[in-house]
């Protein structure tokens, strides 16, 4: 992390001086046309004591606490405590919990027990030696069919 | 529902009465509870169809994966918008975050809905808190004109479904879903059944979008901050989708010939979209076009009206609203940092960031529909359905795989690779907070690899 910081204090600190000098890293374009390739363009001109969206004068949040976990600016406790309840709620209650929930839902529509219970007939069959599958699957000779003749 | 809907009104006197250090960790961790309470909706209580416990609010495999993408949405909103918020007064911060969760009780009681017309309220109920988001919270001065695009066709498309409700009412005596579905095929005969078929579905291809009315979308999605376009992309777009899914039941037999100039227009448009996001200089706007291509497939696997489609279009919908919100995420991390949303001035991202070049691939995998992820599936099962529909249709489709993978690569290409310009070196590591966000849009499209039949709609 030290390390980190060190190799880039000397463009971060030559990137504060380009922009108290009013030079902008953004690109300036013409207002847009109507499909919507548009850009920021600096609606406000840059001064001296310039102020990034994070209404922060252009120096990184690490500087002041290395372990800055990008919740909250100031209060480094408070940032450490959202990390720790996002990361808990999100991934060891919703994820982990909530994973192990769906894995274990029944099996709807019994679907997994069709298979099964498919694969198990054929294997009964071929062991048999009988057809897979017949073509009737009533017997004939129960179904009672009215004459056609009458009405 | 109730087990979500009530903690999620209650979302509200957890936003105005914490205090303001705790904001945003509370709101995180509240959303993030709701969203894993609604995971319990996955369980399917009955395998006719419906699980409800009253008349008006009811759950269905169909709506059961949209609902859930809507609540595990919220947190997500929440974690991506904490920066950029976060210097504003603290009344405004609880504003924004009210308008997100409002968004969302507005999104569940339509996901939720029985009644076609409670469907219809809330859907134009969500337009009010995006719209604020949008031209309130937008970046540059096109909000407005994106605000405005984003209303009058979302509204223009919806007047004429009110008509043909008040119509649907008139004859058959009812709204309900629950009993839609099992009533008569109507006789649909008459020019005007055919403009009241139009007037069902015209409001939700104007949502999904459909191309030819996309406009909107490009200008909404790329002005919105990035809980807008997130919200945008993930949930809002999929409101037409399963509005659609939903009317499709009563619409027969018109449906056969009439969805004709619809589907050859999807299908068109994924192509047009595509082609478009090829020449895109503006990184949202990239991901916005990609999200009208994606969705033209989703319109055509509806049309189609085979299980296989539909099936295709929800495992589409929702695995595009996961990747879809998660490009938008990491344009944002590049937003923040560059302040430009020029493809050109964040690109060489790979050397600086590595872990995060890590998402930017497995998020350009699955835009570019890599299997075995979700995406992919989705969009094999409504290519091969339109296939069956009209061999043709494979040129189309084809074409606009092809020319998925090459704006996903592109956009990957252009924004990691490549030499880094000396203006990146200075940017600020990436946060924790970033890295889990990231995380928590990508491992779910990973899970749904192991469990897709929780997305397999009405035919599972």
């Amino acid at each position: 992390m030290a390390s980190r910081l060190s190799r880039i204090w000397p463009t971060l600190y030559r990137a504060r001086l380009s922009s108290a000098l009013g030079s902008r890293c953004v690109s300036q374009t013409p207002k847009s046309s109507a499909s919507g390739a548009a850009v920021a363009s600096d609606l406000q001109p840059v001064s001296p004591a310039a102020h990034d969206s994070h209404g922060h004068a252009e120096v990184s949040p690490f500087e002041k606490n290395p372990d800055f976990h990008g919740f909250h600016h100031h209060d480094s406790f408070v940032d450490e405590w959202n990390m720790r309840l996002a990361f808990f709620f999100g991934i060891s209650v919703a994820i982990v919990v909530g994973g192990t929930f769906i894995h274990y839902l029944p099996d709807h529509g019994m679907r997994q027990w069709a298979r099964r219970e498919a694969e198990r007939l054929i294997k009964q069959r071929e062991a048999e030696g009988l057809p897979l599958m017949t073509d009737n699957y009533y017997d004939p000779s129960t179904i009672v069919l009215p004459s056609s003749g009458e009405e | 529902m109730l087990k979500v809907l009530i903690p999620t009104i209650m979302l509200f006197p957890t936003i105005w009465l914490t205090s303001p250090k705790w904001l945003w960790t509370t709101t995180t961790a509240h959303s993030l509870l709701i969203a894993s309470i609604s995971l319990t909706w996955l369980k399917w209580t009955s395998e006719t169809g419906w699980t409800s416990s009253n008349m008006y609010l009811a759950t269905d495999p169909l709506s059961t994966p949209l609902l859930v993408l809507t609540c595990w949405l919220l947190p997500l909103m929440i974690l991506a918008s904490q920066n950029h918020i976060n210097p504003e007064p603290i009344s405004r911060q609880r504003l924004y975050i009210t308008l997100l969760a409002s968004l969302q009780t507005f999104l569940i009681m339509a996901f939720g809905a029985t009644e076609i017309i409670m469907f219809y309220i809330m859907f134009e109920a969500t337009l009010i808190p995006t719209l604020i988001i949008i031209t309130r919270w937008g970046n540059q001065t096109e909000r407005l004109n994106a605000g405005t695009y984003f209303l009058f066709y979302t509204l223009a498309g919806s007047l004429p479904l009110l008509v043909a409700l008040l119509l649907l009412q008139q004859s058959t005596g009812t709204l309900s879903m629950l009993v839609l579905q099992y009533s008569q095929p109507l006789q649909l005969n008459s020019w005007g059944h055919m403009f009241w078929w139009a007037g069902c579905l015209i409001a939700f291809l104007v949502k999904m979008p459909l191309y030819g009315v996309h406009l909107w979308l490009p200008k909404a999605h790329v002005e919105a901050p990035v809980a807008g376009s997130m919200v945008l992309a993930a949930v809002l777009l999929k409101l037409g989708g399963y509005g659609m899914m939903r009317m499709m039941v009563m619409l027969d037999p018109l449906s056969k010939e009439l969805a004709y100039p619809f589907i050859i227009l999807a299908l068109w448009g994924i192509i047009m979209t595509g082609s478009i996001c090829l020449r895109q200089t503006d990184l949202k706007s990239l991901i916005a076009y990609s999200s009208v291509s994606h969705m033209g497939l989703v319109a055509g696997g509806i049309l189609i009206q085979t299980p296989w489609g539909f099936s295709g279009a929800i495992i589409l919908m929702i695995a595009h609203g996961l990747v879809s919100s998660a490009l938008f995420c990491l344009a944002n991390t590049a937003y923040e940092r560059t302040h430009s949303r020029t493809m050109i001035l964040a690109r060489g991202l790979q050397v600086i960031f590595p872990l995060t070049a890590v998402w930017w691939f497995i998020a350009n995998l699955a835009n570019l529909a890599l299997p075995p992820l979700p995406n992919l599936m989705g969009e094999l099962m409504i290519i091969t359905t339109l296939f069956n529909w009209s061999p043709w249709t494979i040129l189309l489709t084809g074409l606009g795989t092809l020319i998925t993978a090459g704006y996903s690569l592109y956009m990957f290409l252009m924004s990691q690779r490549g030499p880094t310009p000396n203006h990146i070196m200075g940017l600020q590591p990436f946060h924790t907070r970033e890295h889990l966000l990231m995380t928590l849009h990508l491992i779910p499209v990973i899970l749904l690899v192991t469990k897709p039949e929780l997305m397999w709609g009405w035919c599972y």
